[in-house]
C-alpha cells in the first residue's frame, strides 16, 4: 500500500478509522445486494417466503445468532477483562516477593487471590523499607476473612495511598481497628470477628472473641480491594501467634518501622519509589537470587498479551464455527428451496427472469444471515454482560462489556463473507428445471 | 367481439423430444388465428401440456418453428423466452399456485415485482381492475388462502391478465373446481380473453371448456389427431 495512504489512515481519528473499516467490511454485501437486486421489487415475495417458513427461518437465525454471539462475546469479554484488570493494578507500581511465579505473586498481592507464597524475611523487608528511594513500602498479611471479604493486614499508610482519601471515617490507628472496602457491608462503628481461612474452609471462632471495629470506609476503587477489610498487619501476625513486627518495649503505635528480628514475614512487599526511574532501579536491585521484583503492570500486560493470543486463536475458531454454521444454514436453505420449488418454477413460467429467482433466494439467505448476525451481536454483548457481572461479583474487578468496533467489524466481515457464500445456493436454485418443478 | 389484439400462432414441424431423444410431440402444421379461443383435449400423457409449455417457450423444441405472429420463439435462449412470456403470455395452471401469504392484489400483481419500475403501476392497476371484473375482494389485508378454491383460481386468472398479455395459456384451469365454479371460471376466462381479443389456448378435459371454444384440437400419442371448428359466437378461425 502506498505510504501516503498509510500515513493518511494513521492520521485519521480512531473513531473515523473504525467507522471506515466497518463500512469497508460491509461494502461487499451492500455492493452484492445492489447488483443482485437491481431492477426488482422483491420485498413482498421475500416477506411471503419468510412467513411461509417462519419456524425454519427462526431456527436458522438462532443458529447463526449463537455462533456470531460466541465470536462477538469472546472479543467483548477479553476486552472487558483487560480493561477491568488494568486499572485495578494502577496503584501497584512495584512488588517485591520471594522468588517464584510473578503471576501468582501478582494475583495474590494485587487481586487478593488466595495462594501459598513463600515469605520475605525481616532483613529483606528492612532493606527495602530503608532504601533511600523508597517512598512507601507495605507488608501484606492474609489468612483471615469475614463472610466473603478477605481480611488483609497492611499499613495505614498504604491504605491511605490506595484509597486516595477515605469515603468515610478515618484510617486505623490501633491494633484492632479496620478500614472496610466500598463493597463490604459494614459501616463505621460496626464490629466483626474474623474467621481463620477463606471460603467454605473458614473456621469461625478460631480467633476466640477477637473483634475488629470498623473506623473508616474506602471509596470505590474498582479493584478486589473494594471487597476487603484492611487491618493493621500487627494484628494479623498477633492473632496467628506470631511476633507482631515490633521488639520488646514497643509503645503500641502501629505501623513501620518494623524490627527485622520480630518480623514474621510477608508474601509480598508493595513498593512505591520516589520516581519512575527509581522504580526501575529498585526492580533491578531486588531482582536477585533471594528476591523477585516485578511491575504488576508489566506482568499484566504479558497476561493480556497471552489472553489476546488465546482470544485470537479462539476468534479464528469462532469464525470457522460461524462459517460452518452458515454453510449448514445455506445447505438447509437449499433443501428449503426445494419445498418452494413449485412456486419458484411458477414465477419462471410467468416470465420472471432467472435472475429474479436468484435475487429472491439470495436475499432470503442474506436476510436470515444478517438478522442472525445482528441478534448474535446483541446476544454476545448480553452474555458478556452476564459473565462480566459474575466475574465482578466474584473478584471485584470491575469488568464491563459494551458493544465496540471490533465486534462490529467481526459481524460486518461475517455478513459480507456469507453474503458471497449465499450466491451458491441462489445460483443452484436459479437453474432448477422449471417443468419438473412445475409438475411437482 | 373487439378487433383481435392477440397474436396468431403458426407451428411448423414442431418436434419435442423427451429423455433419450424419444419423440413426445410432433405437430407438422397448425395455425391459430389471433383472438380465437382454442381448447386442446386428449388422454393423459398425450402431449397436451407439453404443447402448451412449448407454446410458452418453457420447453425447447428439438425441431420446428413456433411463430407467434412473425416472432419465432423456438430458437430463442432462455432469457429471451422468459422475456417473451413476460411480455406476451398469461398463464393459468391447474392448481392456482398462489403465494398464500400474499393478498389477492399481491398475487394478481406478481409481475410487478420483476418488471421494469416504469410498468409496475400499470400492472397493479390492471390487476385491481381484473379482480373487480372477476368479482373478487381487493382487500390488501386478506391473505389469499382465505378465499375459496374457485375464488383462488379466479385470482390466478387476474394474475394471468395483469401484465396485459396478447395470449392466455391455461392448463386444466377447471380441473380442481366443482361444477358451478368450473362453469363460472370457463365463462370468465373466455369472456375476459374475448373482451380484448386475446388469443386463448386452454388444455382441458372439461366439456364445459370445449363448448366455449372456437376450435377444439385433439391430441393423441403426441400428434394432432383432430381439429374441430365450432360455431361459437364471434369465433375467429384459421
Amino acid at each position: 500500500m502506498p505510504d501516503a495512504f498509510l500515513d493518511g489512515w494513521a492520521a485519521l481519528p480512531v473513531w473515523l478509522a473504525d467507522l471506515l473499516l466497518f463500512l469497508a467490511l460491509l461494502a461487499p454485501a451492500f455492493l452484492l445486494g445492489a447488483l443482485v437486486l437491481r431492477g426488482f421489487a422483491i420485498g413482498p415475495l421475500l416477506s411471503a417466503l419468510l412467513r411461509r417458513q417462519v419456524w425454519v427461518s427462526v431456527v436458522f437465525v438462532a443458529l447463526i445468532a449463537i455462533s456470531v454471539g460466541l465470536g462477538a462475546g469472546l472479543i467483548a469479554q477479553e476486552r472487558g477483562l483487560r480493561q477491568g484488570t488494568a486499572p485495578a493494578a494502577d496503584k501497584f507500581e512495584l512488588v517485591v516477593a520471594a522468588p517464584g511465579s510473578e503471576i501468582t505473586a501478582m494475583l495474590a498481592a494485587v487481586y487478593l487471590q488466595p495462594s501459598d507464597l513463600p515469605l520475605l524475611d525481616g532483613e529483606t523487608y528492612d532493606r527495602i523499607a530503608s532504601h533511600e528511594r523508597v517512598e512507601i513500602v507495605a507488608p501484606l498479611g492474609f489468612g483471615d476473612s469475614w463472610r466473603d471479604a478477605p481480611v488483609v493486614g497492611t499499613t495505614a499508610e498504604f491504605v491511605a495511598y490506595l484509597s486516595e482519601g477515605l469515603a468515610e471515617g478515618r484510617h486505623f490507628a490501633a491494633e484492632y481497628e479496620a478500614v472496610a472496602g466500598a463493597r463490604v457491608p459494614l459501616g463505621v462503628g460496626d464490629a466483626f470477628s474474623p474467621a481463620h481461612g477463606i471460603g467454605d474452609a473458614a473456621e469461625h471462632g478460631a480467633h476466640g472473641d477477637l473483634e475488629y471495629e470498623v473506623v473508616g470506609r474506602m471509596p470505590l476503587t474498582g479493584s478486589p480491594w473494594d471487597r476487603a477489610l484492611m487491618v493493621p498487619i500487627e494484628s494479623v501476625w498477633s492473632v496467628h501467634g506470631l511476633a507482631n513486627g515490633h521488639g520488646p518495649g514497643w509503645d503500641g503505635e502501629i505501623g513501620p518501622p518494623f524490627a527485622p528480628a520480630y518480623f514474621p514475614g510477608t508474601p509480598a512487599a508493595l513498593v512505591r519509589a520516589d520516581s519512575l526511574a527509581a522504580n526501575y532501579g529498585l526492580q533491578a536491585e531486588f531482582s536477585t537470587e533471594t528476591t523477585m521484583a516485578f511491575f504488576p503492570g508489566t506482568v499484566l500486560a504479558r497476561l493480556h498479551a497471552l489472553m489476546g493470543d488465546i482470544r485470537q486463536a479462539m476468534s479464528v475458531l469462532a469464525v470457522i464455527t460461524q462459517v460452518l454454521v452458515t454453510a449448514g444454514v445455506l445447505a438447509g436453505l437449499m433443501m428449503l428451496t426445494r419445498l418452494l420449488a413449485k412456486r419458484l418454477a411458477l414465477l419462471r413460467a410467468l416470465g420472471a427472469p432467472r435472475r429474479f429467482i436468484f435475487a429472491l433466494t439470495w436475499s432470503f439467505a442474506v436476510t436470515l444471515i444478517s438478522t442472525g448476525a445482528a441478534l448474535g451481536l446483541l446476544l454476545g454483548v448480553a452474555a458478556t454482560r452476564a459473565i462480566s457481572s459474575i466475574i465482578t461479583a466474584r473478584t471485584d474487578v470491575l469488568v464491563s462489556a459494551r458493544l465496540a468496533w471490533p465486534e462490529l467489524h467481526l459481524v460486518a466481515g461475517f455478513v459480507s463473507l456469507t453474503a458471497v457464500l449465499a450466491l451458491l445456493p441462489a445460483f443452484l436454485t436459479m437453474n432448477r428445471p422449471v417443468i419438473r418443478d412445475l409438475r411437482g | 367481439m373487439t378487433t383481435p389484439r392477440g397474436r396468431s400462432l403458426t407451428l411448423r414441424d414442431l418436434e419435442v423430444t423427451g429423455e433419450g431423444g424419444r419423440r413426445i410431440l410432433y405437430v407438422p402444421r397448425l395455425q391459430i388465428a389471433a383472438g380465437s379461443a382454442v381448447a386442446v383435449r386428449g388422454p393423459s400423457g398425450a402431449g397436451k401440456t407439453t404443447l402448451l409449455y412449448a407454446l410458452a417457450g418453457l420447453v425447447s423444441p428439438a425441431a420446428g418453428r413456433i411463430l407467434w405472429d412473425d416472432e419465432d420463439i423456438a430458437p430463442l435462449g432462455e432469457p429471451a423466452r422468459a422475456a417473451f412470456r413476460r411480455r406476451t403470455v398469461g398463464f393459468v395452471f391447474q392448481e392456482h399456485l398462489l403465494f398464500e401469504e400474499l393478498s389477492a392484489p399481491g398475487n394478481a400483481a406478481l409481475a410487478a415485482l420483476y418488471t421494469a419500475a416504469t410498468e409496475r403501476a400499470a400492472i397493479r392497476a390492471r390487476a385491481a381492475e381484473q379482480l373487480s371484473r372477476l368479482g373478487l375482494d381487493r382487500s390488501a389485508a386478506r391473505r389469499s388462502d382465505s378465499y375459496s378454491g374457485g375464488e383462488r383460481q379466479r385470482i390466478a386468472v387476474a394474475r394471468a391478465l395483469a401484465a396485459d398479455p396478447d395470449v392466455i395459456l391455461a392448463d386444466e384451469p377447471t380441473a380442481s373446481l366443482d361444477r358451478a365454479n368450473a362453469d363460472r371460471l370457463a365463462d370468465d376466462l373466455v369472456a375476459l380473453a374475448r373482451h380484448e381479443g386475446r388469443t386463448l389456448i386452454t388444455v382441458s378435459h372439461d366439456p364445459a371448456v370445449h363448448a366455449r371454444a372456437d376450435r377444439v384440437l385433439d391430441i393423441a400419442d403426441g400428434r394432432l389427431a383432430a381439429d374441430t371448428a365450432q360455431g361459437a359466437p364471434g369465433a375467429a378461425h384459421a
